[in-house]
């Protein structure tokens, strides 16, 4: 076991910093350390419209999200182990030439996934905030207990995704018998112990009213959904050859009032056919932005009206625009490198795709605008959160062109990333919280979109795949 | 005969590694042209440079008298190529693959030429089955089959033969062979010496990015020499020097 956790560790630095610089990747949590650093200065002036309850709240979601965000092992373990990273010859695709079992070699890769986004984002987050306190005066205490608060915080919602990614992939009843009676069990305890939505996120309470024997029962549950996990992940399953009808010639001719057909009518059956497309907008998509919800919800009596369907809406737009990093992380240039077709072709073919994806986001926020009572709110609410994706999705593509969930880690690229978005949000942010009706002008994101996606194409083409 | 391959000083330097060291090379209009060396000696180097698929770090290379350094994707358009490792996108059936190699190529009657292709090379069985679960044998079949479907005049390939049993080796042998008596040309690039001698016409040799050798094999043979022991002493002695 220690071999190979250490070897996997090694391999993904390796992977990272063959790809632009030990520096740069070395740099990630020191940018992610400095940016909290800074942020903190803006806690105590926040805290006069959001109560800091609220504030550590919101801190602790935050991390939830980011768990939630990145547990899909279960959907996404069969192509880890057998084909995303196949051609690489990773020692993840070792399973068939050495003495370990495929769920031992599993295991110990989502382990190495999970302290790399420790050491890239949870504590290098903490670390920035205890290193402000002197200068807000935050007491010490209080970040210090954020430590083992936030990181249960992430893992718990990894391992819940975790989880019910991989029963989604062994049963679909499983599935909602198990988050049936899961939601059963969690609300008659909100409910008989008095402590209402809190006990639901006890990485929460715990920073409210540390105990360790909440400490304890929160580590003891976590640890025990992600044995659950790996248990229930079957890569050595048999499984009979997969064979499907030819439906790429009619999807590629439907397909006519798009540009590239054929590269769309591919990706949406890769879309399909992995089951990816599904799991995705069920683990990656629809329960972050149900959890984002159940929180800003919490919010409704802080901001006007309108401004949690606003701010709702700007989340969804950003969480769609990672719509894109699923169409791109199916295969890579060199799979398409035999035939007649440049990077800035591929690229075209996957912000259509992208595109055609827009559709999900677009009545999941005018759906939410309508059952908040605001259906008013319905157009708004689908413009901004549409322009935000897309605008975010053709700046991914510029600087990170077909290798997006790669590229981010570069800190350079995250650092534009950032800037590129940050503007723009902060501008809709501003301008629809002030009135929504300026939502509407938020199409106008889509001239910088356009502008972007053109400089990607040559930017990508004038690359050799090879640097990549 | 008119060269459809010249190189001049082609060369492909990744950090300090000379992949590539100015290699100049002709290759001529109906000769199946095998391109020899061990692992690593800038085989699979030199078919992505002369597809456009990687750009030179210096020299040139013009491929069907295109400049491979800024037409690639039309070089790509008029050659078929045989990757060394990629496979077929999984989650297309083999006779989906091909269909969308056709859409791409824009080949009008692509389905009665993947028929064709699916009983030439023995797998018509395995056309609805999704790439992921092909084996290595039929994948290499489909790549194949990509490869020729739009009867290039060149194909440029990476060891067609590394997965494919004894039986469908030959099958491919004499398809080579009266691919090129059709005054097609075919660029291979092989460790299979055995088989290179016999369907070759002319071979180089090519060893830490430089060519050490390149002629006919008929050459050889006039002098009584097999390629096997020529290039191994060739090559031990690239290894000395």
């Amino acid at each position: 076991m220690p071999d190979l956790f250490v070897n996997l560790m090694k391999e993904e630095w390796r992977i990272h910093s063959t790809m632009f610089g030990s520096i740069s990747f070395a740099l990630f949590p020191v940018m992610v350390f400095f940016i909290v650093f800074m942020g903190s200065f803006l806690a105590p002036l926040l805290s006069s419209t959001i109560p800091g309850g609220d504030l550590a709240f919101l801190a602790h979601a935050t991390f939830l999200l980011l768990g939630f965000m990145v547990g899909g092992f279960g959907i996404l373990g069969n192509e880890v182990m057998n084909r995303r990273f196949g051609q690489a010859s990773l020692l993840v695709y070792s399973a068939r030439s050495l003495p370990l079992s495929g769920r031992f070699i599993f295991a110990n890769f989502v382990v190495k996934d999970i302290v790399y986004y420790f050491f890239l984002w949870v504590l290098p987050f903490v670390a920035g905030y205890i290193a402000a306190s002197p200068f807000t005066q935050a007491p010490l205490s209080r970040g210090l207990l954020l430590f083992p608060s936030l990181s249960l915080a992430f893992l718990l919602g990894l391992c819940v995704v975790f989880l019910l990614s991989s029963l989604y992939v062994r049963s679909k009843p499983a599935l909602l018998c198990a988050v049936a009676i899961a939601g059963g069990a969690a609300a008659a305890s909100a409910l008989l112990s008095g402590k209402g939505v809190l006990l639901l996120f006890p990485p929460y309470l715990l920073y409210r009213e540390f105990s360790w024997h909440l400490l304890l029962g929160t580590v003891f549950a976590t640890g025990a959904m992600f044995a659950l996990s790996v248990l229930l992940f079957s890569p050595e399953k048999e499984s009979p050859a997969g064979s499907g009808r030819n439906v790429f010639p009619a999807l590629a001719r439907q397909l006519f009032f798009v540009p590239h057909p054929p590269l769309v009518a591919k990706d949406l059956i890769d879309l399909f056919r992995s089951g990816i497309g599904i799991g995705q907008t069920l683990f990656s998509f629809l329960l972050p932005l149900g959890a984002i919800w159940f929180v800003l919800s919490l919010l409704w009596d802080l901001l006007p009206s309108h401004g949690v369907i606003v701010i709702f809406s700007l989340t969804t737009g950003v969480i769609a625009s990672t719509m894109y990093t699923w169409v791109t992380e199916f295969d890579s240039f060199w799979q398409y490198a035999c035939l007649p077709l440049a990077q800035s072709t591929l690229i075209a073919g996957k912000m259509t795709t992208f595109s055609l994806l827009q559709a999900i986001p677009a009545c999941f926020s005018g759906a939410v605008a309508v059952l908040a009572g605001r259906p008013d709110l319905a157009a708004p609410s689908i413009l901004l959160c549409i322009s935000i994706s897309v605008y975010a999705a053709c700046g991914l593509a510029f600087l990170c062109g077909l290798s997006p969930s790669v590229l981010l880690y570069d800190v350079r690229v995250l650092l534009s990333y950032l800037g590129l978005n940050g503007a723009a949000l902060a501008l809709c942010a501003a301008l629809s919280l002030a009135d929504p009706l300026y939502s509407l002008f938020s199409p106008l994101l889509l001239v910088p979109a356009l502008f972007l996606v053109r400089r990607a194409k040559t930017r990508w083409d004038a690359r050799d795949p090879d640097a990549i | 005969m008119a060269a459809v391959i010249e190189t001049g000083d082609l060369s492909k330097v990744y950090g300090e590694v000379k992949a590539l060291d100015a290699v100049s090379l002709s290759v001529e209009e109906g000769t199946l042209f095998g391109l020899l060396g061990p692992n690593g000696s800038g085989k699979t180097t030199m078919i992505k440079l002369l597809t456009g698929q990687i750009r030179p770090t210096g020299g040139w290379a013009r491929v069907l008298g295109l400049d491979v350094a800024s037409d690639g994707i039309r070089v790509r358009e008029r050659v078929g190529i045989i990757p060394e490792q990629e496979s077929p996108p999984g989650f297309l059936s083999a006779r989906e693959y091909l269909e969308f190699v056709g859409a791409v190529r824009k080949i009008p009657d692509i389905g009665e030429r993947a028929e064709r292709w699916f009983e030439f090379l023995e797998f018509g069985n395995k056309k609805d089955v999704l790439c992921k679960d092909l084996s290595r044998g039929t994948r290499q079949k489909l790549m194949f089959a990509q490869a020729f479907i739009h009867e290039p005049v060149l194909a440029l390939i990476d060891e067609p033969l590394i997965n494919l049993d004894p039986l469908m080796q030959d099958v491919v042998r004499e398809f080579l062979a009266d691919y090129v008596r059709k005054k097609n040309t075919v660029f291979l690039s092989t460790h299979h010496l055995e088989v290179a001698e016999e369907i070759c016409t002319t071979f180089a040799i090519l060893h830490n990015g430089k060519i050490l050798h390149a002629g006919p094999v008929a050459d050889l043979t006039r002098r009584g020499e097999h390629l096997l022991p020529f290039f191994l002493s060739l090559v031990r002695k690239g290894r000395h020097a």
